[in-house]
């Protein structure tokens, strides 16, 4: 009973409100943004900081391969810093406008890449491309920010397809489709053999849903139209958009309906298992995959929809950006050159296991007959689109996720989807 | 009788020396604590509340903007299911736990053979982080997973659904884990409670013939007042803060269905970066907090008084 007399119970209650200002909602969120914590780099002269998110097993090797072929150089050195992908993403403004912050950082190329430009986080790398006069112009393009500079190095890209497995497609006697029509009779003959046509993967990983979306708009309504969408010069609940979504329900049924509650990984494996006929996905989906399945792995574009629309197709690339504020300008640059080199390209396809293509025209990718045939496929397009996220901006990424899980869903409710989703999007950009 | 008084008449005096000379331990123990909370909560949280009022992308300076985070916050429908899915949880979450906390501290109060057992088996989830607790889930809850294999068994498969991607079952579906670990943590609060009750109550109760409900309702659970003020400031806490088993199982989706209001500040701080709106929607639980335990303490206060 003396445990609880009143004084004790009065210091309990204060630990409570003391355990509330620890829970502080509000100081958990300002100590992470407002005290930058800049990683100890950069002085002048010293080692040039990589900042890299790359941190699957294959692609992390692959990355501390390249940085030591640098350093045996000579020409500088470097240290290679492999930090979680989400942390990354979620800590990148913050590196970038510390005080001190990491020289390089691997990400990718396109809108993201000038955001940061605009805000001037981002260094002038004109010079490196100097040295790659032979990349080709859509690559050059996609470097340059608003003001005309080169603010971005790419290192290598990779496509997105229909993935499925050869033995299956021949088990149950089905051919790659080319069009729209064929592509629906395919999902109904591999419906009536009892195999969920479609896999996909949205738990945890709702963002693959964006691939539909991103590529119906671009079959549909054109690749300009897409990128104008996602910088917000258009609107998500234009007639145009919605037209997306009538094409998207037709195809609905054939979605195999557990792929809403596992993530990619997961659907990867079904895939593998025969559970589902074919995968709308990246080639990284492959990082999932058994050794001896990837012989088994074909794939086919993204059917035609509209043949009078130009041919593009998703190519997010990947590369290297350096921060402003570098303390060492010169030793930054020297290493982008290396990185953005034959010899160093080459290293980094065959030391990861990833199916990627080289961004140097002239380093060979692997040849596979699944990497010739998707580089085949992205030289053929007129136009290639990044990724939802990468064309417009992480930002927008979860307004996407919400209204498209919910089609999926709720396809009955597109009209107050779309509205809601132009108004997520209007506040994402109004920021 | 002299000696009385000059006790009395010397004591206030005493007493005045000692408190205009407060011993430098004492002041050191105040005020060193006091400094260090001032810059790591109290200051942060006061940025806080200014951030609240601006709009910031964590990258350009806070621009001030006024209110209109919190006009925008009345409008957003969003963040009102966020709010409601909050208080579901609340009442849930807590409910329950301290339900199942107080039941299970009463069968388990007796010392019997193998009450150990089972009291550390209940408190065990405690002890798992809750990153490893909603790994555990997932794959209860997983297509074709064990949930979906005991309902089979027990012929009940038309109930089987996508439990954390189908909007009616994913908040209740990340309660349940929530509660399984919080149910044991609030146990051991209750049965630290009741191992405090003199048994000389209970006695005497039992000797004026009061049943075992009536010594429960008018001995125990009076007891267990000074109790309940701790296991309601853990319960609010830890409802408002709930995030992380939230984050690992549905990062509040599908399409905000599980959204709780730590999760959409994470999401409108992190992914959105809309760092002044979510400094909002971090105000307004502190708020809340606040007025659930004030008012409990209050009460309580007014109680003694």
């Amino acid at each position: 009973m003396s445990d609880f007399d009143p004084g004790r119970r009065r210091f309990l209650g204060h630990l409570g409100l003391a355990g509330l200002g620890a829970l502080g909602a509000s100081s958990f969120l300002s100590a992470c943004a407002s005290s930058a914590s800049g990683p100890t780099t950069g002085n002048g002269s010293g080692a040039v900081t990589i900042q890299s998110n790359l941190s699957s097993p294959q692609a992390k090797a692959a990355m501390e391969k390249l940085i030591a072929n640098f350093n045996a150089q000579g020409k500088g050195t470097a240290s290679l810093n492999t930090i979680a992908s989400e942390t990354f993403r979620t800590q990148l403004p913050t590196y970038l406008t510390s005080a001190n912050p990491p020289d390089l950082y691997t990400w990718y190329a396109g809108s993201v890449a000038n955001d940061y430009a605009s805000k001037s986080l981002l260094l002038d790398v004109s010079d490196v491309w100097k040295s790659l006069g032979d990349y080709p112009q859509s690559l050059r393009t996609l470097s340059t920010d608003a003001s005309g500079k080169q603010i971005f190095v790419p290192m290598n890209n990779y496509w997105w397809g229909f993935f499925y497995r050869k033995s299956n497609f021949a088990k149950w006697g089905v051919q790659e489709p080319k069009t729209w029509t064929e592509f629906l009779a395919l999902c109904e003959t591999l419906k009536g053999k009892g195999v969920p046509p479609i896999g996909i993967g949205l738990g945890d990983t709702p963002w693959v849903a964006s691939a539909w979306f991103d590529y119906l708009n671009i079959r549909i309504n054109g690749a300009p139209f897409h990128r104008e969408l996602l910088a917000g010069k258009q609107r998500f609940d234009d007639p145009k958009v919605k037209a997306v979504f009538t094409r998207w329900r037709e195809a609905l049924p054939y979605f195999d309906p557990k792929g809403k509650a596992y993530p990619f990984q997961e659907a990867t494996t079904a895939l593998l298992a025969g559970k589902t006929g074919m995968f709308l996905i990246g080639t990284f989906f492959a990082d999932a995959a058994p050794k001896d399945a990837l012989g088994d792995l074909d794939f086919f574009r993204f059917p035609i929809i509209d043949p009078a629309v130009p041919l593009a197709e998703e190519a997010p690339t990947d590369g290297f950006f350096a921060s402003a504020k570098t303390a060492n300008p010169t030793g930054t640059k020297a290493l982008l050159t290396y990185l953005s080199g034959v010899e160093a390209q080459e290293a980094y396809v065959k030391a990861s296991s990833g199916i990627v293509l080289p961004a140097n025209p002239k380093a060979k990718a692997s040849d596979s007959p699944l990497v010739v045939k998707g580089k085949a496929m992205l030289d053929e397009a007129k136009e290639l689109t990044q990724f939802f996220n990468r064309d417009s901006s992480d930002a927008l990424q979860p307004t996407a996720d919400t209204a498209l899980t919910k089609f999926i869903d709720k396809p009955d409710q597109i009209d107050a989807i779309l509205r809601e989703w132009q108004a997520g999007a209007e506040k994402v950009f109004k920021g | 009788m002299t000696a009385t008084i000059s006790t009395t008449s010397v004591t206030p005096t005493w007493r005045r020396r000692r408190s205009a000379r407060l011993s430098p331990l004492l002041v050191a123990f105040v005020l060193v604590p006091f400094a260090v909370e001032s810059v790591w909560v109290f200051w942060p949280a006061l940025q806080g509340f200014w951030f609240s009022l601006t709009r910031w992308d964590g990258m350009s300076p806070p621009a001030f903007v006024g209110t209109d985070n919190y006009v925008e916050l009345a409008g957003d429908a969003t963040f009102r299911g966020a709010l409601v899915n909050t208080v579901i949880w609340l009442v849930l979450f807590g409910g329950l736990s301290v339900l199942g906390g107080f039941g299970m501290a009463l069968v388990l109060q007796k010392e019997r053979r193998g009450v150990g057992f089972y009291r550390a088996a209940l408190f065990t989830p405690v002890v798992f982080s809750l990153v490893v607790t909603a790994l555990v889930w997932r794959v209860f809850y997983q297509p074709d997973g064990i949930a979906d294999t005991l309902l089979r068994a027990v012929g009940l498969e038309q109930l089987i659904r996508p439990w954390l991607a189908d909007p009616q079952t994913a908040l209740y579906a990340v309660i349940l884990p929530a509660l399984w670990r919080q149910i044991g943590y609030v146990m051991v609060l209750f049965l630290a409670g009741l191992k405090a009750i003199d048994p000389a109550l209970h006695e005497a109760a039992r000797m004026d013939g009061a049943n075992s409900w009536q010594r429960l309702r008018h001995v125990t659970i009076p007891q267990l007042r000074g109790v309940n003020a701790v296991v309601l400031s853990v319960i609010v806490i830890d409802s408002l803060r709930s995030f992380d088993i939230v984050w690992s199982l549905t990062k509040g989706g599908p399409y905000h269905s599980s959204e709780l209001l730590s999760t959409y500040m994470y999401s409108t701080a992190f992914q959105s970066l809309r760092l002044g709106y979510a400094s909002a929607i971090a105000v307004v639980i502190f708020v809340l907090a606040l007025a659930v335990i004030l008012g409990y303490l209050v009460r309580a206060f007014r109680e003694e008084a």
